[in-house]
């Protein structure tokens, strides 16, 4: 479903990916964590072209993102992104915040749009917030639309840049409980974050990223109690004490 | 001084005092109308990012923001015609306002831009809407909300700033006052009824500058 195939990208004379070789098959869930700066934002973020690479390829779902001829508009409604800052759109109630991209991409009419959303609010467990603006919502409660909003172009894949980092504690395990739900459904999912729990329960896949490398991958099981790599071991050592 | 003041001349005079007012009143809101379209225009032009676009909408704002108002118009006023261009003084002046209070507006409209967090912008990206689109749902709904009370302050410039044009025999507010010192020669009782003129319409927009603030911070809250 997603493959990359020696990928290269650099910001300014930083080597932020290399030489990445990475393949999350259909319904499998691949979880990536590493030290920040690492590049695992970055590569997640390769995925729909909110950055470009510089060399190599990235194919997702037969699309490659390199060549001319793909639409990239088609293929990132293939995707759904899920940001750490949740990025709602404030002057919009939470079901005008998954409905846009219907309405206005799909070109869907204000009903079914409407419908599709209520359902997909239903799905994240707050359709009683549909017309509350995003300042009125708790941080969990904000990052459950913006996942329902992720949902809203019915993505094969959903991508999650640490969507439980911004959150206070108490809050985090309203989001990871619609993550695992969508996990056991059957989506594609590529997630950054350092939730072990989470990891344990639903990954398929492991990859640990260092200094734009991926240095480790494995199933989640044996990647926790028998990492093979010294800075692996390293850096759960450091996440894990607490 | 009260007390050489005549009031009755004002009196006399308030009908074309009113005409003024009207003047003035059309005159800016025609002027707000263009200035805003052409801000708008310019402020996308800018920061489109590609060169061919933003290199002559920095270089209309920077000419606009670097010149006196009245010089602007005199060129316009004069320096059209002799290019072959001929427009009615109304239309002349109006088209400078326009112009003039454009240039800021577009750079009011800019802080407003890019006060709206990058990743909003991203979200739309990612959600597959275009440029335009994402423009217009995301980004100027927000950019013109946070904007409205600095573009009511550049409007109630706008507004005193139409006096300028009863220097192109443009009949509105400050030029009913000329005729009355033309006529009659009292200056100061002119003036100031013009002037207090020009404080009920301050007041007009400052008020509804103050309502559109509380409706924005009922609406975040």
């Amino acid at each position: 479903m997603i493959r990359f195939e020696k990928v290269n990208k650099w910001f300014g004379k930083h080597h932020v990916l290399q030489d990445i070789d990475f393949h999350v098959a259909a319904g499998d869930v691949a979880v990536i964590c590493g030290p920040s700066g690492s590049g695992k934002s970055t590569l997640i973020r390769c995925i729909n072209r909110l950055e470009p690479i510089q060399s190599g390829d990235i194919v997702v779902d037969g699309m490659s993102l390199t060549d001319k001829k793909t639409n990239i508009t088609r293929l990132r409604a293939e995707v759904g992104f899920v940001f750490q800052q949740f990025n709602l759109y404030p002057h919009m109630t939470a079901l005008e915040n998954v409905t846009l991209a219907p309405l206005k991409v799909r070109k869907m009419n204000q009903n079914e749009a409407d419908e599709l959303g209520r359902e997909l609010l239903e799905k994240v467990g707050i359709q009683e917030k549909a017309s509350a603006y995003p300042a009125q919502l708790s941080g969990g409660q904000q990052q459950r639309v913006a996942i329902a909003r992720g949902l809203a172009m019915r993505p094969k894949i959903m991508l999650f840049d640490e969507p439980t980092s911004a959150l206070d504690p108490e809050m985090i395990n309203e989001v990871l409980d619609v993550m695992r739900k969508l996990a056991f459904e059957g989506m594609t999912m590529a997630v950054v974050t350092h939730e072990m729990g989470f990891a344990r329960e639903v990954a398929n896949n492991m990859v640990f990223m260092d200094e734009g490398k991926i240095i480790e991958t494995g199933d989640p099981e044996r990647f926790y109690t028998h990492p093979e790599n010294e800075r692996t071991r390293l850096f759960l050592s450091k996440i894990l004490s607490h | 001084m009260l007390s050489t003041f005549n009031f009755r001349v004002i009196w006399d005079y308030m009908g074309l005092f009113l005409q003024g007012l009207w003047a003035t009143a059309w005159i800016s809101a025609i002027g707000l109308t263009g200035a805003l379209s052409v801000g708008i225009i310019a402020c996308m032009m800018r920061i489109s990012g590609k060169k061919f676009l933003s290199a002559p909408a920095i270089a209309y704002i920077e000419l606009i923001r670097s010149t006196p108002l009245l010089v602007q118009l005199y060129f316009f006023y004069f320096g059209l015609p002799s290019l072959g261009i001929r427009f009615t003084e109304y239309q002349t002046g109006i088209f400078a306002l326009s112009l003039n209070s454009g240039a800021y507006m577009a750079e009011i409209l800019r802080a407003g831009v890019q006060s709206i967090p990058g990743g909003q912008v991203e979200a739309g990206i990612a959600f597959g809407l275009n440029y335009l689109q994402r423009l217009r749902y995301i980004i100027l709904p927000q950019a013109i909300g946070v904007t409205i009370p600095p573009m009511l302050g550049q409007t109630i410039v706008l507004v005193k700033d139409s006096a300028l044009l009863s220097l192109i025999s443009v009949f509105e507010l400050t030029r009913a006052s000329q005729i009355l010192t033309s006529e009659r020669f009292m200056p100061a009782e002119g003036f100031l009824t013009v002037a207090v003129f020009y404080l009920l319409l301050y007041y007009i927009l400052k008020s509804l500058s103050g309502w559109w603030q509380r409706r924005l911070i009922h609406r975040q809250a």
